[in-house]
């Protein structure tokens, strides 16, 4: 499997070419196009207790595609619903990494866990709305953002992120979510909340967030009659 | 204090670079990210007053509010990054005392406290096209952040230029401004989809959006399930 990132930072979309055999999964709606010697399948992956599970967790759909070649060369773009970049991620085995549930597109590798009850869990429970996903390897994931991707490195000084701007970080960093000052989110859930980070790893922060827009359009939106 | 930004003209990310006893204040809406050693006091009003700022918030287009929190670092080599909701560029504009800048209100971001943001232009509403501007003036030294929904262009003004006033991000006070109709008539004005205009006379710097944030929420909007008031 070979792949590129097109048009990054903006509009990416991930082009990848597989080979007879080689298998891609990806969250369902991201394919843009393909080849036609690649063969879809659609299941509910984990089962469905687990596809269950991963939706209600998660966030992300409760159906996946695999993609299967049948043939060399054979050509797959995938993009992510928003406007934004895209990235990969390549994990060896055991390692883990923690990923926002809407910005997964898509992974490889048979071996790759896809979990969301990991230990800490619980605290990001408190930010309704906002749930992360742990990536275990070996394989690759692909991941996208609304808008650019901002790679920071935590130093043991530690860093804090809006919830809302997080789509990334590696493993082995301590992470904590509190309420932030602020009039944030007067409509939508999930504003107004702060993730500290500390130790010793890498956060990728998106420069804009869904809830963002949501809160922007909601005042264009009429407004419903009352009846008595 | 310096203020980076990256990711123009779509998706663009302030950083600002603060030593030691350095602050910024800025929309509350707005942090995305700091490094730990910054305090961080919220809802920190201008000097114009709470109540001022409260009807300033419901004023904003969109709902932005206009709620303040300051930056202060504890240490150097701090940072905190901005950005705003929609999408677009951010531009910096050093302010330098006696050349005041007009800013439209949801163009306004961050600016360090040797700014003073003055709130006295009273909002303008157009009865008929429903638009609704008003202006920050910003005085003082020091950086003034703004954002524009699509990219942003400067252009320096000598003479008159007619704007649509969705279209304004800021000038400079050197440049004198009139509200007014886009056509002879209002309903001609009206029926033109121009709403109102600005009409722009003097000598000074002018910054325009390449996109209108009440056409693209009226666009939008129209299409969403209707809210409970």
């Amino acid at each position: 499997m070979k792949y590129d990132i097109l048009d990054s930072p903006d509009f990416a979309m991930l082009q990848l070419v597989l080979d007879a055999g080689e298998v891609v999964v990806a969250e369902s709606g991201a394919m843009v196009a393909k080849d036609s010697q690649i063969q879809i399948s659609t299941s509910m992956r984990g089962g469905l207790l687990g596809a269950a599970k991963r939706k209600l967790l998660g966030g992300e759909s409760l159906f996946q595609n695999t993609f299967t070649s049948q043939s060399a060369g054979q050509r797959l773009f995938l993009a992510a619903a928003a406007e934004g970049d895209l990235k990969a991620r390549q994990l060896a085995a055991g390692e883990s990494f923690f990923l926002q549930s809407g910005a997964y597109v898509a992974h490889s590798g048979a071996e790759l866990v896809i979990d969301t009850k990991f230990g800490g869990l619980k605290s990001f429970f408190s930010g309704v709305g906002f749930f992360m996903l742990r990536i275990q390897g070996p394989g690759t994931v692909f991941y996208g953002s609304y808008g650019a991707l901002h790679e920071v490195d935590v130093g043991p000084e530690g860093y804090t992120v809006d919830t809302a701007h997080i789509v990334a970080f590696t493993e082995h960093l301590d992470y904590s979510v509190r309420a932030f000052g602020g009039f944030k989110g007067l409509f939508f859930s999930g504003e107004g909340l702060v993730c500290d980070f500390s130790g010793s790893g890498k956060v990728w922060v998106q420069t804009r967030n869904a809830a963002g827009l949501a809160a922007f359009l909601h005042p264009f939106r009429a407004v419903k009659s009352k009846r008595s | 204090m310096q203020i980076e930004i990256q990711y123009n003209p779509a998706h663009s990310l302030a950083t600002v670079h603060l030593d030691a006893g350095e602050a910024i204040r800025a929309e509350a809406s707005a942090m995305v990210s700091m490094t730990r050693g910054i305090d961080v006091q919220t809802n920190a009003g201008h000097s114009a007053g709470g109540g001022i700022l409260g009807g300033l918030r419901r004023a904003v287009v969109g709902g932005e509010s206009f709620f303040q929190n300051l930056y202060t670092a504890r240490s150097n080599g701090a940072h905190v990054t901005l950005a705003p909701r929609l999408c677009g560029s951010m531009v910096v504009h050093e302010l330098d005392p006696g050349v005041d800048l007009l800013i439209q209100g949801s163009s306004y971001v961050a600016a360090p406290e040797s700014v003073h943001i003055d709130t006295k232009f009273q909002g303008f509403k157009a009865f008929l096209s429903g638009e609704s501007l008003f202006f920050l003036k910003a005085s003082g030294r020091g950086p003034v952040l703004m954002n524009a929904f699509g990219a942003v262009e400067m252009r320096e003004l000598d003479g008159e230029s007619i704007l649509d006033t969705g279209h304004l991000v800021a000038f400079t006070a050197g440049i004198e401004y009139t509200i007014g109709k886009a056509s002879q008539g209002w309903i001609a004005s009206y029926l033109s989809g121009e709403g109102l205009v600005l009409r722009l006379r003097g000598r000074g710097k002018l910054w325009i959006q390449r996109r209108n944030p009440s056409e693209f929420g009226r666009t939008v909007g129209s299409m969403l399930p209707a809210r409970e008031g």
